[in-house]
């Protein structure tokens, strides 16, 4: 039953994933792009960990932890930006 | 041993001179006059077994495959040498000590008077030739860096690249020469060499060797045409000149003709050119020579000479002139650098060398006078002084030519042109000598000199009295002297065809050469009294001056160079790319048409629905990439999609290290670029028309299809892949599990040495780059003073930098063997800094971490480096890694590789540089910062 | 594994995954940008909270593999932490830049509601030692 459940959820984030894409390529402003990236690192971080536990291997948490850390200073790096243009001050 | 400790010691004391220099300019002077007593020491210590006959050679492998020994040879001509070196260099160094002023630098200069000491030493001694040739372009260097001392005269730079381009080129033909000359007679060791002179003068490409040979002796011996460096290079400080230009790198040039004499001499060839040079050279400088007004261009002048002297009686190639060569060169050196450094003397005394300025000088300077009067008559060749032996034996040389000449049979007519050009240089060479002793200490005495002339100190005297002893001494009884020493010496150079005694008299009767000298005496004082008659009409001649025509044939060179680079390179970037990436495809296809290109017979994988997502996502991404392409920003966000997908597929495909490397260096790429976006347009301009636009999308098309077709290829066929011997391995010879980082800092350190070296200096290249520098488009930063720093983001960001860094470190010492690695780890780090540098700022981040950043970088290099030495004190070959079992107390079992280390120099690299790089890049923007009356910017 | 295991691990799996999904269609199908933040910023970050804890029982209760992990709930605070700041940063962008929003086409800064507690300071009068600087942490 696991395998199903697995299997369901990892349908799921796909769908996500698609989804994410969509808003990325479709948003009107630019910060709806920005938006629909962070949900995508966020997505990328649950497909890893699905898929984790698909194949019963600890080895791929260092990445989700990675992406997750990466994901956030990019998304901050990003609004930042249009925030004042000069991400380091 | 003690050869190479002789040519070693001035090396080891660049170092120590130059740190001495920061105590006192008398510390620094006491370490090189040590290191050179030592040397002469040492010497002497030979000096006994080589007048004997006997000669010694050291050896030690090196890279064998190219012939390259350490290999050493002491006999006659090495030793005469080695005792002018160190001698005259010991003369050289207590003179260089007063001479110099408190405002020259002496650390500098006796470093590099040591640099070249080794290699001139090393050129003398060196049995290998192409170890030889090595030392040969150490000379030209170190001589450039000396000319070229004063480096705040213009006249001191060009003087020095002059230099440096003529003897360098002589070095690339020696090069060539001692490559040649290994071609014939298979072996660089001057032993073989030596042996097999008939053999090289049978050979067909003796011509070629002989030329580049002596390209390489003529431009650093100052041979005409190639002599007109030296008279530039007086730019100098007088003790270089009286080191370098008269005593001993200028007589480098001969020293090879001495050494391969009897190797390559004995044909016609030989005789011509070398002869023909000398003689030419002999006769033209002297002429020169008489009408110099700067003393020390006269003196230039009168080296290049009487080189040409030596030249002329080596190209002669008879016993007797061989001998003549060898005493010349003894001769020469002490007079030359003895009047070189009197000239100096009256040029720091009286504040300038002109000699139409200076006169009457014997008052007010009489020890000088003595000394400069002694070397001068060394020079004319004045009886009773050493200078007049060996131009006597040159002179019977020359006419004994003229009466049996060997290459020439028919040339009766011909061959008394010997014996006059040898009188007519010594003719000018009497005028010139006569001329820089009146004209400077004879008539009324001077009254408008910049400095009041007097004595000099002692040290400054000293060693020009020594030397001019030594020529007095050898000039009056040269039997009891010289005549064993120019034995032991001239030995080598003959091949050891000596006659069985030399007697070295001055007074051998009413011969030739005693006529021709009494000649060139009284025509030569004739000649100075009308010597102002005859420069009038110089004057109204045209004159080709060497150096002009020098430069204005690099400049021809450089403007053909522009003009060819114009037509070709238009600076357009889409045009290089274009270019290459078509013609990189056309080649493949080119392979796809001839062979034909199938889909290999491997098993294909099925791949499942939800695989196959992420695949469209990251072609949707890369096509938006361009499709947005002119919004830059877009396209930014498109990129960093593409990025995380592909991390995620290498994640699929069980590589942990690559995914968590990709989105590392994806999110870095995303800050620098957004860094840099800032002062750029943020939009692209439309730059092309349709046409153009397809053309680049068939070009881009079709590589992508060619490199698909290619990676099917290649995935689709089953072949033994190196992954095996790698998975294998690992663990015994790497010390880890984590297969890619033990390749990255095991298998292949090498490479990854080297990458980070160059990262290394990337960053300190950006830095020197943007200084001082500022942005051409910069955007305004938008004028909200409360959102600077917003409080959210920085109250998160206080505690997630040092987790961050935490894990940093984590991902640091698990990397050899889970997934991990010092690269990560350094990204971790940056991405974690480069948070706080967002959150909070630069000022206040740098004031709170206070690191040097070039520092870590350059200890990051030497870690990685060092890291590769260490196995060399186990006596293993560079980068062997090695295990460290440890059992500290209630841990257990620690196993560390040495590989961590690297790994250690590979983080602090990473993390020094790319900060360093972050940090500049965002102080680039701050220069145009609009000041707003918030007050809120700075 | 038991069986029990296997049904709660289940169940958060297919719970987490659900929540994304529905952070994501809410992403793509309302109408206004701030409307549109809050189903990533809340729904997904919880829905993967879910896959978290889900992971966090299967590794560590799993007698099949072997080891502790903490690893997820490393990663669950993490997100936990950041998730909301990423949407504060991009909320606080949207709003100085007047993004419009459905329900008044007026800018959030300037709507009568808010004049008084949001206010862009008038420093042009003000004495430099008042103007509030970005920096006064430490």
């Amino acid at each position: 039953m696991l395998e199903w459940a697995n299997i369901i959820a990892i349908v799921m984030m796909t769908l996500s994933l698609l989804m994410n894409m969509w808003r990325m390529a479709a948003g009107p402003r630019t910060l709806d792009r920005v938006v629909a990236l962070d949900t995508m690192y966020i997505n990328a971080i649950a497909l890893i960990i699905l898929f984790e536990i698909y194949l019963d291997s600890v080895l791929y948490f260092e990445a989700a932890l990675l992406i997750a850390m990466m994901g956030f200073v990019g998304t901050v790096a990003l609004s930042k930006y249009f925030l004042r243009g000069d991400i380091i001050e | 041993m003690t050869m190479l400790l002789i040519v070693l010691l001035p090396f080891l004391a660049i170092g120590p001179v130059w740190f001495a220099a920061r105590f006192s300019r008398n510390a620094s002077f006491y370490v090189a006059a040590t290191t050179t007593g030592l040397g002469l020491g040492l010497l002497a210590s030979l000096v006994p077994e080589v007048m004997a006959g006997n000669v010694f050679v050291d050896s030690w492998p090196w890279i064998e495959r190219i012939g390259l020994n350490i290999a050493f040879r002491m006999d006659g001509l090495a030793m005469l040498f080695c005792i002018l070196i160190l001698g005259i260099g010991l003369m050289v160094v207590i003179y260089a000590k007063f001479y110099l002023t408190e405002d020259d630098p002496i650390g500098p200069f006796y470093a590099m008077l040591m640099t070249f000491m080794g290699a001139m030493l090393g050129v003398v001694t060196s049995e290998n030739l192409l170890l030889l040739a090595m030392f040969w372009e150490l000379t030209s260097i170190s001589s450039f860096l000396l000319i070229g001392y004063w480096r705040h005269l213009p006249a001191a730079r060009q003087g020095a690249r002059l230099a440096l381009m003529i003897t360098g080129s002589g070095g690339l033909f020696l090069l060539a020469g001692v490559l040649l000359l290994q071609e014939i007679t298979g072996s660089l060791e001057l032993s073989v060499v030596l042996a097999s002179g008939p053999q090289i003068l049978d050979h067909d490409l003796y011509w070629a060797a002989l030329i580049c040979v002596l390209m390489g002796a003529f431009t650093k011996s100052a041979q005409f045409p190639f002599h007109f460096w030296l008279p530039n290079a007086m730019t100098a400080p007088t003790p270089v000149s009286a080191y370098l230009h008269s005593a001993t790198m200028v007589k480098a040039g001969v020293f090879l003709l001495a050494r391969l004499h009897p190797a390559m001499s004995g044909s016609p060839e030989w005789f011509f050119l070398v002869t023909g040079a000398g003689l030419t050279t002999l006769a033209f400088a002297a002429y020169v020579a008489l009408f110099k007004h700067d003393l020390k261009g006269l003196l230039a002048y009168s080296t290049i000479s009487h080189l040409g002297i030596i030249t002329a009686c080596l190209g002669m190639s008879t016993k007797w002139a061989t001998i003549a060569a060898v005493f010349h060169i003894m001769n020469h050196a002490a007079f030359k650098a003895s009047l070189f450094m009197s000239a100096g003397i009256v040029d720091h005394e009286c504040g300038t060398r002109d000699a139409r300025l200076l006169s009457g000088l014997r008052h007010s300077m009489p020890i000088t006078f003595g000394l400069a009067t002694l070397g001068a008559l060394a020079m004319g060749g004045a009886p009773f002084f050493n200078g007049f032996l060996s131009k006597e034996m040159f002179f019977k040389e020359a006419y004994t030519l003229s009466q049996a000449h060997p290459y020439w049979p028919d040339a009766e007519y011909w061959a008394w042109i010997f014996p006059v050009v040898a009188t007519v240089g010594g003719l000018f060479s009497v005028a010139y000598s006569v001329r820089f002793i009146h004209d400077v200490f004879f008539g009324p005495e001077a009254h408008d000199l910049p400095k009041h002339p007097h004595d000099p100190p002692f040290g400054m005297w000293l060693p020009v009295a020594i030397l001019v002893a030594v020529c007095v001494v050898v000039g009056v009884v040269p039997m009891y002297t010289a005549e064993s020493f120019l034995y032991a010496t001239a030995s080598p150079v003959t091949g050891y065809d000596m006659p069985e005694a030399l007697h070295l008299h001055w007074w051998h009767g009413l011969v030739p050469e005693l006529y021709m000298t009494l000649v060139a005496i009284a025509a030569g004082i004739g000649v100075y009294t009308q010597w102002k008659k005859i420069a009038a009409i110089g004057d109204k001649l045209p004159t080709i001056v060497g150096k002009d025509f020098f430069e204005s044939f690099i400049e021809m060179l450089i403007e053909g160079a522009r003009a060819l680079d114009r037509l070709v390179d238009n600076q357009s970037l889409q045009r290089y790319m274009a270019y290459t990436i078509s013609f990189a495809t056309l080649a493949g296809f080119m392979a796809y048409i001839e062979e034909g290109w199938q889909s290999g017979t491997g098993v294909q994988t099925p791949a499942s629905l939800v695989s196959l997502v992420p695949v469209i996502l990251l072609i949707a991404g890369a096509f938006m990439t361009d499709f947005f392409q002119r919004k830059r920003l877009v396209s930014l966000i498109f990129m960093s999609v593409v990025g995380l997908i592909v991390s995620l597929m290498f994640i699929y495909f069980s590589a942990p290290d690559l995914g968590l490397t990709q989105i590392s260096v994806e999110v870095v790429t995303v800050l620098l670029l957004l860094l840099a976006l800032f002062v750029l347009p943020q939009w692209n301009p439309v730059e092309s028309g349709w046409l153009r636009r397809s053309r680049d999308i068939l070009v881009a098309a079709s590589a992508g299809i060619g490199v698909g077709a290619l990676a099917w290829g290649v995935m689709t066929r089953q072949q033994q892949t190196i992954a095996d011997y790698y998975l294998a391995e690992s663990l015994p010879k790497g010390g880890g599990t984590n297969v890619v980082n033990v390749i990255l800092v095991d298998f292949r350190g090498f490479d990854t040495m080297g990458e980070v070296s160059v990262l290394a200096l990337a960053s300190v290249g950006i830095i020197v780059m943007l200084t001082g520098k500022k942005p051409l488009y910069p955007n305004q930063v938008m004028p909200f003073p409360e959102e600077r720093f917003p409080l959210m983001l920085t109250s998160v960001t206080r505690v997630l930098v040092p987790t961050a860094l935490l894990v940093a470190f984590y991902i640091f010492m698990r990397g050899h063997n889970l997934p991990g690695g010092g690269f990560i780890a350094g990204l971790v780090a940056v991405v974690a800094l480069a948070m706080q540098f967002v959150a909070s700022g630069l000022d206040w981040t740098k004031g709170r971490f206070k690191l040097d950043l070039v520092r870590l970088s350059a200890i990051g290099v030497l870690l990685a480096v060092g890291t590769g030495l260490a196995a060399f004190v186990w006596g293993r070959p560079f980068l062997t890694s090695g295990m460290l079992h440890l059992h500290p107390p209630g841990i257990g079992e620690v196993h560390i590789a040495s590989a961590m280390a690297f790994d250690t120099g590979v983080f602090l690299v990473v993390v020094g540089s790319l900060v360093l790089i972050i940090r500049r890049l965002s102080r680039y923007q701050q220069t145009m910062e609009v000041q707003d009356k918030a007050g809120g910017n700075e | 594994m038991a069986f029990w295991l296997e049904i709660v691990v289940s169940f958060f799996l297919v719970a987490g995954a659900a929540f994304a999904l529905i952070g994501s269609w809410g992403l793509v199908k309302l109408d206004d940008f701030y409307m549109r933040l809050h189903g990533p910023t809340k729904a997904t970050t919880l829905g993967l909270g879910g896959i978290l804890l889900a992971s966090a029982l299967y590794f560590n209760f799993n007698p099949d593999v072997a080891g502790v992990s903490i690893h997820e709930v490393l990663i669950t605070i993490f997100l936990f932490i950041t998730a909301p700041v990423s949407a504060h940063m991009m909320a606080k962008t949207a709003l100085q830049k007047h993004f419009d929003y459905v329900g008044g086409q007026q800018d959030p800064l300037n709507h009568p509601r808010n004049v008084h507690t949001i206010q862009e300071h008038d420093l042009s009068g003000m004495d430099e030692s008042q103007i509030p600087d970005g920096d006064e942490e430490e």
